[in-house]
């Protein structure tokens, strides 16, 4: 059933030489003097841009094959192997991950180019560089893993390198502190990984831990089993892909440079948990319960961060609660077990999602480091190709026909009216119009209007081609991402779906074309109201209002931060300096202090003896001797 | 041809000797080769040793020695270990008398004297036969420790060594006197017959034994005859210190297990009273290592220790199948790391041993990576942490302690090893944790930094790859 090719395991193996590469040419200029930009961007390129071209060749292989049977192997070496638990280094290229893998190389590479703009003359160029090879290479071992183990590699990989990015402007407490919270909240949910991955391998795992074993298998599952393999699985899809509880480190993490925003905290890695949940479509398609959990979960998400959009002031900030509120549809989407639907959201909020950050890099950039919209304004003639692509951007995230985002929300939110889910299906059209206001707000407020901030808007001019050339690739397509899942009321037949189906077990929900319609046109509607009162409040240029009652609430997030604070880290922190304070030094440390004070006095009262006369010594050998000589007379008798 | 074989290495070593001897008396041989010669004549030695490692147990020319010879395995590692001292021994020394008083050629004569003697009494089979070998090695060492006679800490190391070391060679010829009387032999061989058809419990056997014991016991340092080895190790030149602490370690243990072995009863006889000198040698040399501001003192005290658990070995020999192996993989594993210990001060020592105390060494890390990495190595081995020598050798000496019954000795082991931390990695401390105060400046040859990478490799390979003999 599966093909064993030999170069799967080389895909993530160019980034991470790359990330190799480039941190020991850092290294060795941190003290033997400079190595040009040049060369480090060559480098830099050479890994992401190769694999590009190997996902091409997977997916054209793949492509080659007949569905079924869509399945490539390569099993690296044996990783190690304890009792029942034998894990290779082995990679899988089904249609998912052939999928992921070619958006993942795609706009991780374009995002490589244009941060060769972005970051040119900083200082430790060679570094963002390694990191970012070494991001990349880790989300392709996460996506390329034939097994939950080796795809923990990857998660824990982009964990890491996500962290170093955050806070790579290491001079300024605040990044590090965002690094540090992205890390901790992460740990979080791997931990629910982790562990869902032992009850995993605990209920089903004597026959293979991997994927495809493992799909085998999964009908030895029992319910409850499977109902907390799920749970456990889906906190660590939380914690990755920042979803309610846990997706409080998202918007902080915004303090990276911009491009790490846009391949991390948008394009990529936030990805991985509904890839993850998608992987697991044969678990979770067991479990409804579970997938409800998910579902709810994911909307709620949606709704809450679409809220906290609204009122945001930071543009990257708005950009970041807009992928959380895009992620809780996806989660929606898997969660009503329209896997391909919800992976397919995934597939175009890449390309524009990467293209508003990359948009808003270019804004920061042409206005050195202004992140706030309301110092922004009349952009639009200044930057007519950021502008344009951007706007393509925004149209996209906010659904308007015939733009990448509508297909595949209107595909989620057909899915959830269609199977049953009013509710969220609701509660989505809602966050659909939000997301309208919102993201036309930050539009009109950027590029439309009269510039608010003079001295800063006259210093503004457009972007270098190695940057807006990226941009214009992605505009191209969240232009036209959305045509390749059309369905068949629009004359398409789902291509994405089809491919995805091997990989996936999804439900095609069967109802009537009226159903379809309604979806589409309440997400219509949704949409031009959104925008219309996104215009007439900021259309014609608006100044700052005050931020009172439900809008101060909104824009300090229901201070939701401030409640961890209080009922989670505070406390956390108490037990901790307890522990510290009182604990260690006067239970744990007395006793081996003790022991080691009373050591080191009986040395010092044992150096008088070694006095340095040899008669002395003598004296000692003779004593001892006698003492001998009495106890073995004693033997004697 | 076997015999011969098995002889040739001790051929090399002594004949080596002799032509050091001759050639110093031509002005045309400079000095500075000397050391060279001499690493190539050990090195040839461990070659021809190595070849010979593959011979089985036999008694050397029968007739002509009338058994006072015995190679097997055991005298063959330990045979391995002693020529290995003796090389890089010679290598320290090229760059320590760079740094320090010149030797004259003789220096290096001695230092195959000593290795002589030490080869035969890894062979020695026989109590007269041991005793004059134990004198070879001896005087050899004497003149070693006191043979930089400008200096007052050498000739005063030389008479504190001489004095006590004859004391106790007395002790010596009175136990082989007893034992005579008890037997009727001075041969182990005819010695063990005699136990097992007699008794090991006579006076006269009981007493010599004891006798015998008290020398080895004051030659490896085991308390309570341990007092000289801090001053003498101080006071001898920094690579004859290394040389005894490990090549006169091993030949001693060598014939102590040896004649330890020869019979059951002999050695349950006394196993009570080598488990408690064991106990009493690894906490007493603790105790004083502690004490120590002097990284030789420390090393010598250290020694102490070790001999404790190379003690722990002897008590848990099982007579039946004895190979001595663990006796033997702890001899090399601790000769390796205090050779490279003693080779790094050589050079590291400066000019007149300037450098000798803990805080001479204060941020050597910051100034000298390499040096530094390679002590933390050594000291790390000594201490027993994994993947160094160090810590297989303690692993096996442990583990056959508990095999043979002695649990309570395996836990002071462990104990006592956790206690020797404290001045190894006080040394590691002051390395890495302080500021340099010192450009440590050397007038180096490459020879004894050489040596001590090499060892670091050592260190590792004999950890990571234990050959047990």
């Amino acid at each position: 059933m599966e093909h064993t090719v030999s170069y799967l395991g080389l895909i993530p193996l160019f980034p991470l030489m790359g990330a190799l590469v480039l941190g020991v040419m850092h290294i060795y200029s941190c003290s033997r003097g400079k190595i040009p930009e040049k060369l480090y961007a060559g480098i830099a390129c050479v890994g992401p841009v190769i694999s590009f071209i190997y996902a091409l060749i997977v997916f054209f292989q793949l492509k080659g094959m007949p569905p079924e049977s869509r399945f490539l192997v390569h099993d690296a070496f044996t990783w190690f192997s304890v009792g029942d638990l034998h894990i290779t280094m082995g990679f899988l290229a089904d249609p998912l991950s052939s999928l992921m893998l070619l958006f993942v190389t795609f706009i991780g590479s374009l995002i490589h180019i244009y941060s060769i703009g972005y970051m040119a003359k900083d200082e430790n160029f060679g570094k963002f560089f390694s990191y970012m090879n070494l991001f990349l290479g880790s989300m392709l071992i996460l996506v390329l893993g034939s097994g939950p183990v080796v795809m923990f590699v990857g998660w824990e990989g982009v964990g890491l390198c996500s962290y170093l990015l955050i806070s790579y402007y290491s001079e300024d407490t605040d990044n590090v502190l965002a690094g540090n919270k992205a890390f901790i909240v992460n740990r979080i949910g791997d931990l629910g990984f982790l562990l869902g991955m032992a009850f995993l391998f605990w209920a089903i795992g004597a026959g293979g831990f991997d994927y495809l074993s493992l799909r085998e298998n999964s009908h030895l599952l029992t319910p409850g089993i499977g109902l907390v393999v799920c749970l456990l699985l889906f906190v660590g899809a939380c914690g990755k892909s920042a979803q309610i509880p846990l997706f409080v480190w998202l918007p902080d993490a915004m303090a990276g440079p911009t491009p790490v925003s846009a391949l991390i905290h948008a394009a990529t890695m936030v990805t991985a948990g509904v890839y993850m949940v998608a992987r697991f479509s044969f678990i979770y398609a067991h479990v409804p319960i579970a997938g409800t959990v998910v579902a709810w979960t994911g909307i709620l998400t949606a709704l809450l961060a679409a809220i906290f959009g609204m009122f945001q002031r930071d543009i990257k900030k708005i950009l970041a609660y807009s992928t959380v509120s895009q992620l809780g549809y996806m989660f929606a989407g898997v969660g009503v077990a329209a896997y391909s639907a919800g992976i397919f959201h995934v597939f175009t909020h890449a390309f524009f999602k990467a293209l508003l950050f990359l948009g808003a890099g270019a804004v920061i950039y042409a206005l050195h480091h202004e992140q706030d919209i309301w110092k922004m304004g009349g952009l639009k003639d200044k930057m007519p190709k950021t502008y344009w692509t951007m706007l393509i951007g925004a149209l996209a995230l906010a659904g308007c026909p015939p733009f990448a985002g509508f297909f595949s929300k209107d595909e989620i939110l057909f899915s959830a009216l269609a199977t049953g889910h009013t509710g969220i299906w609701v509660i989505g059209v809602t966050v659909a119009g939000i997301t309208a206001y919102y993201t036309f707000r930050m539009i009109f407020l950027v590029f439309h209007g009269t510039p608010r901030d003079k001295e800063a808007f006259d210093h503004a001019e457009e972007a270098p081609g190695v940057m807006t050339i990226p941009l214009i690739v992605l505009a191209v397509g969240a232009l036209f991402a959305g045509f390749l899942n059309l369905p068949s009321i629009f004359g398409g037949n789902l291509n994405v779906s089809h491919w995805l189906a091997p990989s996936l077990v999804d439900h095609h929900p069967h109802v009537g074309i009226s159903v379809e319609l309604l979806a589409i046109a309440t997400s219509v509607i949704a949409f031009a109201i959104g925008i219309t009162i996104a215009y007439r409040k900021f259309g014609m240029g608006a100044e700052e209002p005050e931020y009172t009652g439900f809008a101060k609430f909104g824009y300090n997030k229901f201070y939701i931060d401030e409640l961890y604070n209080t009922v989670l880290i505070k406390p956390y922190k108490a037990i901790g300096s307890v522990i510290w304070k009182s604990l260690e030094p006067n239970v744990t440390d007395l006793p081996v202090k003790l022991s080691s004070w009373l050591y080191q006095k009986a040395g010092a009262a044992f150096k008088v003896f070694q006095v340095g006369y040899v008669r002395i010594y003598a004296i000692y050998m003779v004593i001892g001797l006698s003492i001998m000589s009495l106890l073995l007379s004693q033997s004697l008798n | 041809m076997n015999d011969f074989l098995s002889l040739f290495p001790l051929l090399i070593i002594c004949s080596g000797g002799i032509l050091l001897m001759l050639l110093s008396a031509f002005e045309r041989v400079k000095l500075e080769n000397a050391p060279v010669l001499s690493m190539g004549i050990f090195g040839a030695a461990f070659v021809m040793q190595l070849i010979a490692s593959g011979i089985p147990e036999s008694t050397l020319y029968a007739d002509t020695f009338n058994g006072m010879l015995v190679s097997n395995g055991f005298t063959h590692a330990a045979s391995l270990v002693i020529i290995g001292c003796g090389f890089f021994t010679s290598m320290s020394c090229h760059t320590y008398f760079r740094q320090n008083n010149p030797c004259t050629m003789e220096f290096y004569s001695l230092l195959f004297f000593a290795a002589f003697g030490m080869l035969l009494l890894t062979l020695s089979r026989e109590l007269i036969t041991t005793f004059i070998s134990l004198e070879i090695m001896s005087l050899a060492i004497y003149i070693l420790v006191g043979y930089d006679r400008k200096r007052v800490t050498s000739t005063e190391a030389l008479l504190k060594y001489l004095l006590l070391g004859a004391f106790a060679g007395a002790f010596f010829t009175m136990g082989s006197a007893l034992i005579y009387g008890g037997a009727g032999s001075t041969k182990f061989y005819d010695i063990g017959i005699f136990i097992s058809t007699h008794s090991a419990a006579t006076p006269l056997l009981i007493g010599g034994t004891f006798f015998i014991f008290i020398a080895f016991l004051f030659k490896v340092a085991a308390f309570p005859f341990h007092a000289w080895v801090i001053d003498v190790y101080e006071g001898a030149a920094t690579p004859v210190t290394g040389f005894m602490a490990t090549a006169l370690k091993a030949a001693i243990f060598t014939v102590f297990a040896n004649f330890l072995a020869l019979n059951s009863a002999l050695q349950k006889e006394w196993v009570d009273f080598l488990f408690y000198i064991a106990l009493f040698t690894m906490f007493g040399g603790n105790l004083i290592a502690i004490g120590q501001a002097n990284i030789k003192r420390m090393l010598a005290a250290s020694g102490i220790v070790h001999t404790g658990y190379l003690l722990i070995g002897l008590v848990a020999i099982s007579t039946e199948s004895f190979t001595g192996s663990v006796i033997a993989y702890y001899l090399a594993a601790y000769a390796v790391g205090t050779l490279g210990i003693f080779a790094a001060l050589s050079y590291l020592g400066g000019k007149g041993e300037k450098r000798m105390s803990f805080d001479d060494f204060k941020g050597l890390a910051k100034v000298r990576p390499y040096s530094a990495a390679a002590i933390a190595v050594f000291l790390l081995s000594m201490a027993g942490i994994p993947p160094t020598a160090g810590f297989m050798g303690k692993f096996y000496i442990i583990t056959s302690a508990i095999s043979a019954g002695q649990m309570a000795l395996a836990v002071f082991a462990v104990v006592s090893s956790i206690l020797s931390m404290w001045y190894y990695l006080r040394l590691i401390i002051i390395m890495y944790f302080h500021e340099a105060e010192d450009a440590f400046e050397i007038e180096s040859s490459v020879f004894a930094p050489a040596c001590t990478f090499i060892l670091v490799f050592f260190v590792f390979a004999i950890g990571l790859y234990p050959i047990v003999v």
